[in-house]
């Protein structure tokens, strides 16, 4: 259970921070590719009968390496890539849990589709901490080119600033915290804790810096929330997570100051 | 009108001021840019926005580029600081190729794109925003400092908008939101100013004190400047030079002191908006 509380706070914290990012950054498509290529990936490793998390990072890696650099390259929008890249992801996820001998009922199956925040170990939350370190590091170091990219990628480019390293390593990130946070909703959820806290952070602050040390605040409570209220219903977590940020989101719609008239 | 005046008498001083600290190298340079046989292609086109496209343009020019809608005007510019990559032709600022230097070159050229209109609901206030102009020019790693800072309230004081430096960008009218982004474009004391219809949202007194604010930049401090517009009536009347566009080729490069009736011929061949100002409608 301690280990559970502490991967939910640790993941709540990681994609309520770098869900900012990606919806600022324009590239929310970007991580439902990203989100479903480390599901597909975990499944691989479920039907390989390897660990899923070396699979699932592989394959989320590979994602992307790729994703950026053809949305950026190819004469085709970037939604149209991850478009098809998307069920593609899903598609093999589907394919490789078939394979799986003991499909639906193997616990390594339902815990890369449903997630499983108790079977959280220890090298896991080792590793949500050493990313979440790096991460505040590297935000912390960067921060002007960021939140200019989030202003206006073009206008950032225009202005002097090499975009495309920092667009690219919030993908690959964003590819390494969804499959470290898979255990904790699952591969079909993931990608509600990436954008749920950072919508619901947008609809009260004008201030960026405010925004960015809220979100994941808010991702960390709605996680510990959500697991709370599985344990306390005997429902599955992942469901309950995505349903409390869901729920917390409709609120902050509902309550925001941006949306009142003048 | 709060924020909306320019209040000259009190600006004497800072204006003074922005001379002393601009362009030490600006008036020493000699073609700024050179672009040579350029074709831009958008992704997905076949045809090019602009086509054999040949223009030199030498240190403290001022010249209007003019011409209808999809003349190929806004293509001309995005070449120039190398947001779009020429399919053919080579294009050289400050003596450098965009395409290999495109970085080193951008931090040297303000840059205020055609209708940048902010969300209101966008978590950035105009200092905010103002300040990202210098981000490139200032590096990775370092953060702005109080004298950046100073810098670019500085200017927003010029272009009477410091009163409204820490309200939301988005919340601003569509004129105070074209002023920061010429406030931007300037805050990195920019050696070429490329500006995109940067008068079109503005108020009718912004209208007149705007651009005589920017041509006493290119007057007093030597900047060279490139400003686009589809409308004939606002060029200054210290425009040198007229480099007139139309269905993505260059139709008419001269110096107006050489062709005094050139707006007029342009008038009557583009069909462009024209002012009685000069007395040509």
């Amino acid at each position: 259970m301690q280990r559970a509380l502490v991967g939910c706070v640790l993941a709540g914290l990681l994609t309520g921070l770098l869900g900012v990012f990606v919806v600022k950054m324009k590239i929310s498509s970007m991580g439902y590719c990203m989100s479903h290529g480390a599901f597909a990936g975990a499944a691989l490793g479920v039907a390989m009968a390897v660990d899923p998390l070396t699979t699932a990072l592989v394959f989320s890696s590979i994602t992307a390496l790729f994703i950026g650099p053809i949305a950026d390259k190819a004469r085709l929008h970037a939604d149209v890539i991850t478009s098809i890249v998307f069920p593609l992801n899903m598609a093999l996820a589907f394919v490789f849990l078939t394979l799986s001998p003991e499909v639906g009922l193997k616990t390594d199956v339902a815990n890369v589709l449903w997630g499983s925040v108790l079977s959280i170990t220890y090298p896991d939350a080792v590793y949500l901490t050493s990313i979440c370190a790096t991460t505040l590091a590297l935000i912390f170091l960067f921060w002007k080119e960021f939140f200019a990219i989030m202003f206006d990628r073009k206008l950032a480019e225009a202005d002097g600033i090499s975009t495309k390293p920092f667009v690219y390593f919030i993908i690959f990130l964003t590819g390494f915290v969804v499959t470290l946070s898979l255990k904790l909703v699952g591969g079909l959820l993931i990608f509600a804790l990436l954008f749920n806290p950072a919508s619901t952070t947008l609809q009260f602050s004008h201030n960026m810096k405010r925004i960015v040390f809220l979100s994941p605040i808010v991702g960390a409570v709605t996680c510990v929330s959500g697991l709370f209220v599985s344990l306390f219903l005997d429902l599955p977590v992942g469901s309950c997570i995505v349903l409390v940020s869901t729920f917390v989101f409709a609120l902050a719609v509902l309550l925001s100051p941006k949306r009142r008239r003048r | 009108m709060r924020g909306n005046t320019i209040s000259q008498s009190s600006n004497t001083n800072l204006e003074a001021e922005w001379s002393q600290m601009l362009f030490e190298g600006a008036t020493q340079m000699h073609d700024v840019i050179r672009l040579e046989n350029v074709y831009t292609t958008y992704e997905g086109e076949k045809r090019p926005a602009i086509r054999n496209m040949n223009l030199t343009v030498n240190s403290n020019e001022f010249i209007y580029v003019v011409g209808p809608n999809a003349a190929g005007k806004t293509t001309l510019l995005e070449t120039i600081n190398g947001l779009l990559p020429p399919s053919r032709g080579k294009v050289y600022v400050f003596g450098q190729d965009v395409r290999k230097n495109g970085r080193k070159v951008r931090c040297q050229i303000g840059y205020v794109p055609q209708d940048f209109i902010v969300d209101p609901g966008e978590p950035y206030t105009a200092l905010d925003v103002v300040l990202m102009g210098m981000y490139g020019k200032i590096g990775i790693l370092r953060k702005p400092d109080r004298r950046d800072l100073n810098k670019v309230t500085r200017i927003m004081k010029l272009l009477g908008v410091d009163e409204l430096a820490n309200r939301p960008m988005g919340k601003l009218s569509g004129g105070q939101q074209q002023k920061m982004m010429i406030a931007r474009a300037l805050a990195k004391e920019p050696k070429l100013l490329l500006l995109d219809e940067p008068f079109s949202n503005l108020d009718i007194d912004s209208r007149q004190r705007i651009p005589s604010f920017i041509e006493r930049l290119h007057e007093e401090n030597g900047m060279t400047i490139i400003i686009v517009t589809h409308n004939i009536s606002e060029i200054s009347k210290r425009c040198e030079r007229i480099v007139a566009m139309d269905n993505g080729e260059k139709i008419t490069d001269e110096k107006l002191m050489e062709r005094p009736f050139l707006l007029k011929e342009l008038y009557q061949i583009l069909g462009m908006e024209v002012s009685s100002r000069y007395g040509l409608s």
